[in-house]
C-alpha cells in the first residue's frame, strides 16, 4: 500500500538576515491513511518548517513531498493551492481564524473557495460545527469565543473539505491543560471515528504519548521513531 | 472562487471599515464630479456659443470680397464675373453689392448718418439671399423697385431709440454722398440726391461680421449711375445647402487668379470656433481628471496599508487554499467597488454642480450688447449644462479603471505574499 504522505530527503534552509539556518536536513518518512502521527521535538528543531513543507505552504530546497501520490514539486503555486484546498487541512497554534467572520463563515470559507453553492455549504458547515460541539456558537465571532472554542472552529475548518490529511501545528500550545486535553481528545475521536489522518507537531510529551507513532525531531533530523503497540 | 462571492466578500470588508471606505470613495466622487461638471458645462457652453453664432450668421450665404488679407489687391467685380459665380454648381443666387461708405440723410430739419450705404439688387438681395433680415417695421419693398427707393436700417432710423423714427414710408429724404474725383483722387465732391423711403427695417441683429441695422439700402442701378461705374464691391452668394459651402467657396476661388479674392464661409468659421471650444473642453476635462488621479493615488495608499494590515489574513486564506488569483481579485474587487460607488455618486453630483455653477455664472454675466450675437428674446447669457449618456458611461468606466489600475499594485503585492511569512506576521 502506498503511503498517503511521503517525505523523501526533505531539506530546507532559511536565511535569517545573513545567517543560513538549516531547518530541515534530510527528512524521510511516510504517513499511512488513518494514522495519528506526532512530530515531537524542542522548539527550533524544525517542526513548524516540516509542517509547512508537508502542507505545501513552503517548498523544500531538496527532496520531495507527495500527498496522495502527487508530488508537490510538479505543481505550480495555483495547483498547489488547489491541493491545499482539497487534500490538506491546517490547524494552527494561534487558531488563525478570520476575526471579522462568524464561526459559521470561517468554517465555510474552504467550501466557498471550492465553489460549493451557498445552500449546500451552509448545511455542511452546520453539520461540521455540530460534530465539534459548537452548535450554539455558530454565529459568534472569534473574539466572542474562548480559546478552546476557537480551536474547535479551526478544526472544523480544517476538516470541512474532507481532506486526506490534517496538519496541526502545536494545536494546544495556546490553551490551558484541560482545554488542550479536550482538543486532543476531539482530534483523537475524529481520527478513530472518521479515520481522519492527523500529523500533529508538538513539544508537549502528553500529546505525543497519545499518538500511534511519534517521530522525534532534533536539529532538522529525525532522531528516532516510536511506534505505539497494539495497533496495526 | 465565483466572482459574485468575491464581490460580496469585498463589499462586506468595505462595510467593516466604514470611515476609511467613505473617505477613499470621496476622492473618487470629487474627481468624477469635477469631470462631469466641467464636461457638461463646457459642452453646454460650446452648444450655446455655436447656436448663437448660427443665429448670427446666415449659414447658407457666402460673401466674396476682393483681395486677400495680406496679399493681392484686386479691382472691384465686373458683372460677367458675378455671372460666372452664379453658374457655380450648388449656387442658388449670386448678387452684386456696392458699398458706398457712410452717407448722410436729411428729412426736413433732422439728419442721420448711416455707417454703411449699400447698393443692392433688392429682388435678389432682400428677397432671395437674406429674406430673414429684411423684416419691415413699416412699409416694404415695392413690387416694382424704383430708382429712388430707399430702405433704412433700424439703428439708422431710430438712433439711440429714445427719439421718434427719423423717417416713415413715402417720406422724401435727401442723401448726401461723397464721390471721388476720378482725375484727382484726393478730391471728393459732395452731391445730394432725393429718395423716397420704401420701408424701414426691424432690428436684424448681427449677420456675420456686420449688422444691417446700421445700413441704408438703395438700388444698385441708381448707385451705378451716381458713381458712373459698372462694377461692384462684394458678391453675396447663396448656396443650396450650408454643407456645400466649402466646395462652392473652392469653386469660386478657382474662377479668379490666385490670391485675388477671399470667400467668407460662415460655416467654416463656426466649425473653427467649435473645434477650438472642443479643445478647451478636452483641456478642462483633462485638468479635472487630475482630481481623479489624486483619488487613485489615495486608493493605492489606503490599499497598501490595508494589505499590510491584512497580511496575516491573506496568509490564512492562502493556507486554506486560496489561489493568488483569488486574493488578487478580492482586492481588485474592493477597488472596483470604490470606483463604481464613487462614479455613480459623482455623476449626479457633477450635473448638480454644473447647474449650480451655470446659475451662478448667469447672475454674473452682463446683459448682452445688442449688436453682438444678439438674440432679442434672451437678455442674459445662460449656459445649460448638457447631459449625455456617453459621458456618463465614459466617466463611470474611467472612474472604475483608475481605481483598479491603482489598486493593481497593492493587490499584486497581496497576491504574491509568501504564505509562511504572512502567517508569521504580527
Amino acid at each position: 500500500m502506498t503511503a498517503l504522505l511521503e517525505a523523501r530527503g526533505v531539506k530546507r534552509t532559511y536565511k535569517m538576515g545573513k545567517v543560513l539556518v538549516p531547518a530541515l536536513q534530510g527528512i524521510t518518512f511516510d504517513v499511512e491513511g488513518g494514522e495519528f502521527v506526532a512530530v515531537f521535538g524542542p522548539s527550533g528543531s524544525g517542526k513548524s518548517t516540516l509542517l509547512h513543507v508537508l502542507g505545501g505552504l513552503d517548498r523544500p530546497d531538496e527532496g520531495e513531498v507527495l500527498v496522495d501520490g502527487i508530488s508537490f514539486s510538479t505543481l505550480n503555486d495555483n495547483t498547489l493551492a488547489e491541493v491545499r484546498l482539497r487534500k490538506i487541512g491546517f490547524i494552527f497554534q494561534f487558531f488563525n481564524l478570520l476575526p471579522r467572520l462568524t464561526a459559521l463563515r470561517n468554517v465555510e470559507l474552504p467550501l466557498t473557495l471550492a465553489d460549493m453553492p451557498e445552500k449546500d455549504s451552509i448545511r455542511k458547515t452546520e453539520d461540521m460545527l455540530r460534530l465539534v460541539g459548537l452548535e450554539d456558537r455558530m454565529n459568534h465571532r472569534p473574539s466572542e469565543m474562548s480559546g478552546g472554542e476557537q480551536q474547535r472552529v479551526a478544526i472544523a475548518r480544517a476538516l470541512i473539505n474532507d481532506p486526506k490529511i490534517v496538519l496541526a501545528d502545536e494545536p494546544t500550545g495556546n490553551l490551558d491543560t484541560t482545554t488542550g486535553g479536550e482538543i486532543v481528545e476531539l482530534m483523537k475521536r475524529l481520527n478513530e471515528e472518521k479515520g481522519q489522518t492527523f500529523v500533529v507537531v508538538t513539544h508537549d510529551p502528553a500529546i505525543a504519548e497519545t499518538a500511534d507513532r511519534i517521530i522525534y525531531l532534533k536539529d532538522g533530523l529525525i532522531q528516532r521513531v516510536k511506534e505505539r503497540h497494539g495497533r496495526s | 472562487m465565483r466572482l459574485k462571492r468575491i464581490f460580496s466578500i469585498a463589499w462586506e470588508n468595505m462595510k467593516q471599515r466604514r470611515l476609511r471606505t467613505f473617505l477613499t470613495t470621496l476622492g473618487v466622487v470629487i474627481g468624477i464630479t469635477a469631470i462631469i461638471a466641467l464636461a457638461s458645462l463646457g459642452e453646454g457652453f460650446r452648444v450655446s456659443i455655436t447656436e448663437r453664432m448660427e443665429q448670427g450668421f446666415e449659414l447658407d450665404v457666402l460673401t466674396v470680397i476682393p483681395g486677400t488679407l495680406f496679399a493681392g489687391r484686386r479691382q472691384p467685380f465686373t458683372d460677367p464675373e458675378v455671372a460666372n459665380v452664379r453658374k457655380v454648381s450648388n449656387v442658388s443666387v449670386a448678387t452684386p453689392v456696392m458699398q458706398i461708405g457712410s452717407v448722410k440723410l436729411y428729412n426736413g430739419d433732422r439728419n442721420v448718418t448711416a455707417i454703411v450705404g449699400a447698393a443692392v439688387n433688392f429682388t435678389e438681395f432682400a428677397e432671395e439671399v437674406l429674406p430673414d433680415r429684411f423684416r419691415f417695421e413699416e412699409g416694404g419693398l415695392p413690387e416694382h423697385v424704383r430708382n429712388d427707393t430707399l430702405v433704412i436700417g433700424y439703428k439708422v432710423n431710430h438712433g439711440n431709440e429714445t427719439e421718434t423714427a427719423f423717417a416713415h414710408p413715402n417720406d422724401e429724404v435727401t442723401m448726401t454722398v461723397s464721390i471721388p474725383n476720378t482725375t484727382v483722387p484726393s478730391f471728393i465732391k459732395l452731391e445730394s440726391y432725393n429718395f423716397t423711403v420704401a420701408g424701414t427695417l426691424r432690428k436684424t441683429g448681427t449677420s456675420g461680421l456686420t449688422s444691417f441695422d446700421y445700413w441704408v439700402f438703395m438700388p444698385l442701378d441708381t448707385a451705378r449711375r451716381i458713381y458712373e461705374t459698372n462694377s461692384s464691391d462684394l458678391i453675396f452668394v447663396k448656396v443650396h445647402d450650408p454643407e456645400f459651402s466649402e466646395s462652392v467657396a473652392e469653386d469660386i476661388e478657382a474662377l479668379f487668379p490666385p490670391y485675388q479674392i477671399t470667400v467668407l464661409v460662415p460655416i467654416a468659421f463656426i466649425r473653427q470656433v467649435d473645434s477650438i471650444l472642443n479643445m478647451v473642453n478636452i483641456f478642462l476635462t483633462s485638468i479635472a481628471s487630475i482630481a481623479l488621479l489624486v483619488a487613485g493615488i489615495g486608493i493605492m495608499n489606503i490599499m497598501t496599508v490595508s494589505v499590510m494590515e491584512r497580511t496575516r489574513e491573506i496568509g490564512i486564506l492562502k493556507a486554506i487554499g486560496a489561489k493568488n488569483r483569488t486574493i488578487l481579485t478580492m482586492f481588485l474587487a474592493e477597488a472596483a467597488l470604490i470606483g463604481l460607488v464613487g462614479s455613480l455618486t459623482g455623476v449626479p453630483a457633477g450635473y448638480g454642480l454644473a447647474h449650480v455653477l451655470s446659475y451662478a455664472l448667469s447672475g454674473l454675466a452682463t446683459p448682452q450688447q445688442d449688436h453682438v450675437f444678439q438674440r432679442p428674446e434672451v437678455e442674459r447669457a445662460t449656459v445649460t449644462p448638457i447631459f449625455s449618456w456617453p459621458w456618463v458611461i465614459i466617466a463611470v468606466i474611467f472612474g472604475i479603471a483608475i481605481c483598479v489600475l491603482f489598486g493593481l499594485y497593492p493587490a499584486r503585492k497581496a497576491a504574491k505574499l509568501d504564505p509562511v511569512e504572512a502567517l508569521r506576521y504580527e
